[in-house]
């Protein structure tokens, strides 16, 4: 297995939210664990994934400790100042502004409303649009902005928790973050659409629901081995149930052949990890595996062949390879897996030992 | 070098926890029952090893705790009572009305589709065609996957795969132990 990070822990985080608590799929282990995932095998470029990935979830961690939406600014202030200064008129500023993007403020055209914080949170990337051809569409667009009670229409509601996504196009990017507010519960969701996008409410959701669904997927290419090459998600949804299956297909086996090496389901052990151990490191552990592992019967008579048995390792991946190969898809892999699965069984057992 | 390592020491501890608990109840047993034992008792300690947070875990609990023989097993690997109310508290309140939703929406769907049977033209439909069949596939294969939206889905698939291989590789360490231990 290649060097997959123990995103194990952290996905406790990460996987209940959608259940509807409010666990943070942004957490700070589960930053770590993707940085490591994700930066590693990809070269860093100004892609949004990458930025996704390593400027939304500290702040998206303060953003739920604290709704204060300012911090969150990052890269473009003199746009903040703009906003916050003519926030009645959302549809002016962004004509003026020189990427001519067009945004979408929730309740900021609502006048009395002093409560709100400044929902400005972009996370703009430098990209230039034809600022001249997007302000016919600009202003196509920005007229229903206005007319409508933005508030209500604007608000899109969230899904249970504070999300970040942004899509990655080569024409432009698209940000869409949610801000807590203090006076309101609900969220809004601050968009900027691509030139030429319907701006109403349903397709925004539509698009956040699709960054979603495809920043999860690039979870998975790179989670699954032999999924970076390949484009398009029918492919790679093939290429993730064939590795589930086999998953599912290798424990099944292996658990077939625990149960045909042993009489008995309660595995020996104690003079398994001796073995293992005995020859590499100190043998100290076997009296602090003791109080945990069943005592077995079997074992005392074998140990002195043990030490031997140890370099016979080159004998037995070739046998692991061939029995493989019928259910495994990759058998070199298997095999190299067998070597390091040995080294983590010391590894394993020493550790058992310092917890205990 | 094996940056989960701790949850593989979770898992082979509660997975001997459930083979000890196994072979209290019976003394001899085939190699079939052997074998559904073993794989059971880690099925369950990797789904104990998340803690109920995930929804695969879940609904592998609960499949497992329906059936009234093996509970006993469940029961330990779990611990006390104390924990697995807890867990499953959790979930028929939001999510049995959520899933009973869905699930008639996707019935309807169904039907709808079946009634319709038109091929489509459109090199998009097609291709939305082809992920959706795949995306039933997928959910076939991951426990409690048909409660699941899509983003849900792909979260537990990415979980799943990673206790996967936990587990594979803990079982494969363990049998490679034993097979030269006892030779």
């Amino acid at each position: 297995m290649e060097s997959n990070p123990g995103t194990t822990e952290t996905r406790s985080n990460l996987t209940a939210s959608d259940g509807g608590q409010v666990t943070a799929f942004e957490s700070l282990q589960f930053t770590d664990e993707i940085h490591r995932l994700i930066l590693a095998p990809t070269t860093i470029n100004a892609s949004s994934f990458t930025a996704l990935v390593e400027l939304p979830p500290p702040q998206a961690v303060e953003l739920l400790h604290s709704p204060d939406s300012t911090k969150f600014i990052a890269a473009k202030p003199p746009n903040v100042e703009d906003f916050k200064g003519s926030f009645r008129f959302p549809s002016n500023t962004s004509l003026i502004e020189p990427d001519a993007r067009f945004s979408v403020f929730s309740g900021e055209a609502n006048n009395g409303n002093e409560n709100r914080d400044s929902p400005v949170s972009k996370i703009l990337n430098s990209n230039l649009e034809k600022a001249v051809k997007s302000e016919p569409a600009e202003t196509e667009s920005a007229q229903p902005l206005v007319s409508d009670p933005p508030v209500e229409k604007r608000r899109i509601k969230r899904k249970g928790r504070e999300n970040k996504v942004k899509g990655s196009t080569k024409k432009s990017k698209t940000a869409v973050n949610e801000s807590s507010e203090d006076a309101e519960k609900l969220p809004y969701v601050h968009v900027r659409a691509r030139r030429g996008q319907a701006t109403d409410s349903h397709s925004l959701a539509e698009r956040a629901r699709r960054e979603k669904i495809n920043a999860r997927m690039k979870f998975l290419q790179e989670l699954v081995p032999g999924c970076n090459k390949i484009s398009g998600t029918a492919l790679v949804l093939d290429e993730i149930i064939n590795h589930v299956q086999s998953l599912q297909r290798q424990v099944e086996f292996l658990s077939m052949r625990l149960a045909a090496v042993n009489p008995r389901i309660d595995f020996n052990l104690d003079s398994v990890f001796t073995s293992e151990s005995g020859s590499l490191m100190d043998s100290n552990f076997p009296g602090l595996v003791m109080p945990v592992m069943w005592p077995e019967v079997q074992g005392d008579g074998h140990r002195q062949q043990y030490q031997h048995q140890w370099n016979s390792d080159a004998l037995q991946q070739p046998v692991w390879g061939r029995e493989v190969h019928n259910n495994y898809i990759t058998p070199e892999k298997s095999l190299l897996t067998y070597d390091s699965s040995a080294n983590s069984v010391t590894l394993q057992a020493n550790q058992l030992k310092m917890e205990l | 070098m094996r940056p989960h390592s701790s949850l593989k020491q979770e898992f082979l501890k509660k997975w001997i926890m459930g083979l000890q608990r196994c072979s209290f109840s019976k003394k001899n047993m085939s190699i079939l029952e052997r074998k559904k034992a073993i794989k059971f008792s880690a099925d369950i300690a990797m789904a104990s090893a998340r803690n109920g947070t995930t929804c695969w875990s879940r609904s592998l609990i609960s499949n497992a705790s329906k059936e009234g023989s093996d509970i006993h097993v469940v029961e330990q690997i779990l611990g006390s009572e104390s924990d697995r109310p807890a867990v499953e508290n959790k979930v028929p309140t939001r999510r049995a009305s959520v899933c009973k939703k869905i699930v008639k929406r996707s019935c309807r769907i169904r039907r709808r589709r079946r009634r319709r049977k038109c091929v489509a033209s459109a090199p998009s439909s097609i291709a939305k065609h082809l992920v959706r069949k795949r995306r039933e596939v997928l959910k076939s294969l991951i426990p409690g996957g048909e409660f699941m939206n899509e983003i849900c889905l792909i979260e537990e698939t990415l979980d799943y795969i990673t206790s996967l291989r936990v587990q594979v590789d803990v079982m494969r360490s363990l049998a490679s132990a034993s097979v030269r231990a006892s030779e």
